[in-house]
């Protein structure tokens, strides 16, 4: 029996005699060094102060419980611990866990869902999400839907999750009519997707894991007719039909990676109904959690990544560019080309890259000017800082130029000491742990989630030019006389439209994720921009900006809602731009667009509203220097903590701005 | 470590409920908190904890935890 094992049998028995404090000690003694500490033990330290009414303690074990295993026990036992915290105690903002977003989330089952309930919320609670969750009854999936008084409705979920499995499908064994059966499929979860639609939610759809058991054997897949086959086409023509409105939850991909002899447990099937096998439970709620989080706008935006031994084996500053393992020829050098590709693949997908490295930068950038094997190079970068700071302050420098939150970083070193030094000073950063070898990189990197995104766009693709272009333009602004020399030698032209179903997507993905420049943080869903682009007494706008160094894509947007009750009043529902363009009077073109149309519908006031957040302290004077004066009265008024403002249109005229010249499409 | 003391950590963690206390003359009806889905979260981890298989739903034949920790005694691998 090792040391460990004893330790952890003294502290079991500590624990059992109800000697809490003593058996924590003793615990913290079992898992000392080991950087993701076994689940087990995680759970029982949770338990341990949770009796002592450590309640936030308590919680902290919880989310390494995540982060540590995916086993069914453990995630059973502290989402049971979680809903135990949850009843009691309730989670709010002061619970010790960054709290980022809530969500309402109803979860329609085909089959016994009970246990995926809690384990939701526990992987949602490690993102920053506290969920509010509706359980539909076993198997009445369909009934929810299709009742317009059922407790689906009543709930106004933001998330409407279908766990379905292949049975649901609804497809023969073999069929002679194999396009037809799955044509007729596709539309009937369309039309289940146009009810669940119709609550404003957005879905999420999980789909389809092929079972290993056919009949036919290997003649499935050349037989377009079999139930394998159709599924298969089935999960394809899903992904086509999904669209703006529908994400979708790969099962098959998960129930792969896992194995599908670990996804489908068929004694449970017949005991219970368990459509996934209780181990694959862990994966599935980690999925399902990321693809939601992705849908709020959480993704991480920034991979920052190490040097030596991060992205080539040995250490330029010793053993110079010939001595460094990268490439052909040699089992590590060809791991670390691979561990580039695939994040090379991450960068096309919009993940913006950096470089922090203790190193010189000389030496540093030979290896990416010269060597032969790099696969990433110097202007794949958003930011390259190498130098013999501590990367605490490194990755506070990165952060702050890229204007990007610390919570959007994702950090990757091989050095295991570097890794906890930022997991205590920037607990916000994300640290992956790497395994020894670099052969396991690519897997590690890809077994975090959240760079999971809900959408492709343009912006996307272009991010890391439009992240280099601002360390560019920060130069040019030091070099530039006055501040109007600096905004007319940009070159700025702009396109400003009417929202549009072509822009949807990426309205939507900038509403969900835009924190600091963001008056009023309202996080509307597609069916609630829908609505509003259908609603004459809305105006609203969005923005695409190009400059000499950067086509930035869509970056800002403002929404304008006549008062209904005061119909020469316009007021701001949202105002937000991506933290790239910040200081370039986008702001100002668009509060001129805004105010030009509320003239013409009429109206004499523009009505200011800023709801303070943790993070968007950056605009609080911004209403201000546009000559809008506080409204203390209705500010008072205010139950929540919203700031008015008024602004005279009447008087005043609208709002102009000479620095952007408007493009037409 | 006792059959009995470690089931008794099974139940406890599985039911969240550290002042449990298990007797072998309990049944399911007298264990708080064993209801159809605690029933099925127990099963598997009595399964995955001592390494074995109940035959189907043979969790649910047994006449008290006594029979339990019988059975246990009996098939169990860890």
């Amino acid at each position: 029996m090792s040391v460990a094992t004893q330790t952890i049998q003294q502290a079991d028995s500590l624990r059992s005699s109800k000697n809490y404090r003593e058996a924590i000690a003793a615990y913290m003694d079992a898992i000392r060094g080991q950087e993701l500490p076994d689940a087990d033990v995680c759970v029982k330290l949770a338990r341990c102060h949770l009796q002592l009414g450590e309640v936030s303690a308590s919680l902290k074990w919880l989310m390494r419980v995540v982060d540590s295993a995916e086993g069914f026990l453990p995630w059973q036992a502290a989402g049971a611990l979680l809903d135990q915290i949850i009843a009691k105690h309730g989670i709010n903002t002061d619970c010790g866990l960054p709290i980022r977003r809530n969500a309402k989330l109803a979860v329609l089952g085909s089959y016994t869902t009970k246990q995926l309930m809690p384990m939701l919320r526990l992987a949602a609670l490690r993102e920053g999400i506290l969920l509010e969750t509706m359980e539909g009854e076993y198997g009445q999936y369909q009934q929810e839907l299709l009742n317009p008084s059922s407790e689906l409705f009543s709930f106004q979920p933001q998330f409407i999750m279908l766990a379905v499995n292949h049975r649901d499908a609804g497809l023969p064994a073999f069929s002679r009519t194999p396009d037809e059966d799955v044509t007729r499929a596709v539309e009937h979860w369309k039309m289940l997707w146009d009810r669940a639609s119709s609550s404003g939610a957005r879905i999420i759809q999980h789909n389809f894991a092929l079972p290993v058991e056919t009949a036919m054997g290997h003649l499935s897949s050349r037989l377009s007719g079999t139930r394998h086959a159709m599924l298969q086409k089935l999960n394809t023509a899903l992904g086509e039909a999904a669209g703006n409105r529908v994400s979708i939850v790969d099962c098959e991909r998960i129930a792969s990676h896992i194995g599908k002899s670990r996804w489908f447990d068929d004694k449970y099937w017949h005991i219970a109904k368990q459509a996934v096998a209780l181990e694959a439970l862990p994966s599935l709620a980690r999925h399902s959690v990321a693809v939601l989080a992705a849908d709020l706008g959480l993704s991480k935006k920034c991979l920052v990544l190490d040097l030596d031994n991060t992205m080539w084996g040995g250490i330029i500053g010793e053993d110079g560019l010939a001595g460094i393992r990268l490439g052909q020829g040699n089992p590590d050098g060809e791991a670390f080309m691979a561990f580039q590709d695939y994040v090379l693949e991450l960068k096309a997908k919009g993940v913006i890259l950096a470089v922090c490295s203790k190193n010189n930068d000389a030496d540093a950038r030979e290896v990416f000017l010269k060597h032969p094997d790099m696969r990433i190079k110097l202007e794949d970068l958003a930011m390259f800082v190498a130098n013999w700071k501590t990367k605490v302050e490194n990755i506070r420098t990165i952060a702050t130029t890229l204007n990007i939150g610390l919570d959007s970083l994702v950090f990757a070193d091989d050095n295991a000491a570097e890794r906890e030094i930022i997991r205590q000073m920037l607990p916000e950063v994300e640290v992956l742990t790497l395994p020894k070898d670099p052969a396991g990189y690519v897997r590690t990197l890809s077994n975090y989630l959240m760079f999971e995104t809900s959408a492709f766009t343009s912006e996307d693709a272009e991010k890391t030019q439009q992240y280099r272009a601002k360390a560019q333009i920060a130069e040019l602004e030091a070099a530039s006389g006055s501040i109007e020399d600096f905004y007319r030698s940009l070159k700025m032209t702009a396109v400003v439209q009417p929202f549009d179903e072509l822009h949807l997507p990426r309205i939507v993905q900038l509403i969900g994720k835009t924190n600091q420049f963001n008056l009023t943080t309202r996080r509307h869903t597609t069916e609630s921009i829908r609505a509003i682009m259908a609603d004459k007494n809305c105006a609203h706008f969005w923005l695409k900006l190009k400059d000499r160094f950067a086509d930035h894509g869509l970056v800002s947007l403002i929404i304008g809602k006549r008062d209904p009750k005061q119909s020469d009043v316009m007021e701001i529902d949202t105002w937000l731009m991506s933290c790239r363009v910040i200081g370039r009077t986008v702001e100002a073109e668009l509060l001129s667009h805004l105010t030009r149309a509320a003239q013409k519908m009429g109206c004499t006031k523009i009505r200011g509203v800023y709801i303070p957040t943790a993070k968007n302290g950056m605009v609080k004077d911004i209403y201000s220097q546009f000559g809008f004066e506080r409204d203390t009265a209705a500010s008072a008024n205010n139950s929540a903590n919203e700031e008015i403002w008024l602004y005279d249109l009447s008087t005043k005229g609208p709002i102009s701005n000479g620095f952007i010249s408007l493009e037409q499409r | 470590m006792s059959t009995l003391t470690r089931l008794e950590d099974v139940f406890r963690s599985v039911l969240s409920n550290d002042d449990l206390a298990l007797r072998e003359e309990m049944t399911a009806a007298n264990v708080p908190g064993w209801d159809s889905v605690a029933h099925i979260n127990l099963m598997y981890s009595i399964e995955e904890t001592f390494g074995l298989q109940f035959p189907g739903n043979e969790l649910a034949e047994f006449k008290n935890i006594g029979d339990l920790v019988k059975y246990v005694d009996q098939h169990a691998t860890r």
